[in-house]
């Protein structure tokens, strides 16, 4: 049951949000909740390290089982609460390969966006090591990866998910990347089928409801990634 | 039907590892494989770009349906073949949390690894900095001293409690490689017991690397 459920969570950081949007997909709103600051270094407190000790969010428990890997709470969500909200892993064997190789490739994704962005803001790169050429590498690979993601959806047609005309985990782990892509800037003029699959994400009622709550204050998009 | 799928792999490599493991536990013995060297380039070969334009091993076709992701392999095959072979993950909710958690812990130990091992050949030598090596083998030693917690905290024998799991199945090729590469076994007490214990598990026994049996490894971390 929901009220069994802890998430503790930071806006705005893509594997929180899929938990959410996880949550909200089968139908499990009332779960407990706190909201965080990495600023603040929340995530490094005794009640986050209590229940993960790599202090990172998120940071959930179901009863006393523990899942603070996003990925691990959202198959979780799925498999233990299956008859209840969206079903998120498809039955038919090709939809459901092509969700799970999306998904894990969702993972390097959101890796190739990381680096850039930490690169950027100067997050958990010491001074001494950043490099404008390390700095343009990881954004020609960043590149690399977005053409990948036009591609795929390219293939699919207009109006589909990642994994085909379902809604599935893979969108529920791989669109906040999408999102946070967009917030940083990311041209739809230049990758317009993921500007497509953004617009079509960002309508849908678990999206909504979890939208990064700093996102709503200042709505205003980062110019980070409108060049590349 | 493993006669409808094909691996691509190369030897040593804890993704191929994973879903070879994962094959044989799933008593899918009897696929297509074929061997590939990292060293000539053949993971960028023509054969491996039109199944995984990334250009990346493993690569993975079942019947017409392409999984080149380890994990995502592994969870497809557990998932299509769950009658059948070891039950990768659990039904009871609490086996199956700890399961999934520490499947998925999994991949950062796995990048952590890489960030290291692969240090040389992912940054170009004018930004390389022994400063920067440090503080990734400093972050790698921190995440192989969780490990060995885990393993303190949960008896058993396997990485989730008393049954060989998916997170051994993700998680056991990364341990090997650690040990490979010169892990000092008194250090880690509970890992070095680990990797001996499932040495001999059938799955693993078939899948072993075989660049490994004829060759010594390397003592690269034998000082973490």
């Amino acid at each position: 049951m929901a009220k069994d459920m802890t998430l503790l969570w930071g806006t705005g950081s893509p594997p929180c949000w899929r938990v959410m949007i996880a949550l909200e997909e089968k139908s499990l709103q009332g779960y407990n909740q706190k909201l965080l600051s990495f600023e603040k270094m929340e995530h490094k407190s005794q009640e986050v390290l209590d229940i993960n000790p790599r202090g990172q969010l998120p940071t959930f428990k179901h009863g006393d089982n523990v899942l603070n890997e996003s990925y691990a709470a959202c198959f979780y969500l799925e498999s233990q609460f299956k008859s209840q909200g969206t079903k998120l892993i498809p039955d038919g064997p090709a939809e459901q390969a092509l969700m799970y190789q999306r998904m894990f490739e969702g993972l390097t994704f959101y890796e190739k966006l990381n680096v850039v962005i930490y690169y950027t803001f100067n997050w958990f790169v010491p001074e001494g090591e950043r490099h404008e050429s390390a700095l343009k590498r990881n954004k020609e690979a960043l590149v690399t990866e977005l053409k990948l993601w036009e591609s795929y959806l390219q293939k699919l047609g207009s109006g589909s998910y990642l994994a085909g005309p379902s809604f599935t985990l893979a969108d529920v782990v791989v669109f906040p990347t999408v999102g946070t892509l967009f917030r940083f800037g990311l041209s739809p003029e230049r990758y317009p089928k993921l500007g497509e699959y953004y617009n079509l994400l960002k309508e849908r009622p678990s999206v909504k409801a979890s939208w990064p709550p700093h996102w709503l204050e200042n709505p205003k998009r980062l110019d980070t990634l409108k060049d590349i | 039907m493993a006669k409808d799928m094909t691996l691509w792999w190369g030897s040593g490599s804890p993704p191929c590892w994973r879903v070879m493991i994962a094959l044989e536990e799933k008593k899918l013995q009897g696929y297509n494989q074929k061997l590939l060297s990292f060293e000539k380039g053949e993971h960028k070969s023509k054969e491996v770009m039109d199944v995984n334009p990334r250009g990346q091993l493993p690569a993975f076709k079942c019947g017409d349906k392409i999984i080149n992701e380890s994990y995502g392999a592994c969870f497809f095959l557990e998932c299509e073949y769950m009658s059948q072979g070891t039950k990768l993950i659990p039904v009871n909710s609490s086996e199956k949390a700890l399961v999934l958690q520490r499947t998925f812990e999994g991949n950062t130990l796995h990048q952590k690894m890489a960030d290291v091992f692969m240090y040389n050949r992912r940054v170009p030598e004018n930004e390389r900095q022994e400063s920067a090596f440090k503080r990734l083998k400093e972050t790698l030693t921190g995440e192989v001293q969780m490990w060995e917690g885990h393993l303190q905290k949960t008896p058993g024998g396997f990485l989730a409690g008393k049954s060989f799991s998916m997170a051994d199945v993700i998680v056991y090729p990364s341990v090997a490689l650690l040990f490979r590469m010169g892990l000092s076994e008194k250090r880690y007490p509970k890992l070095s017991e680990y990797h001996k214990n499932l040495k001999d598990r059938p799955s693993i026994k078939a899948t072993w690397p075989p660049l490994w049996k004829d060759t010594p490894g390397q003592d690269f971390l034998k000082d973490i």
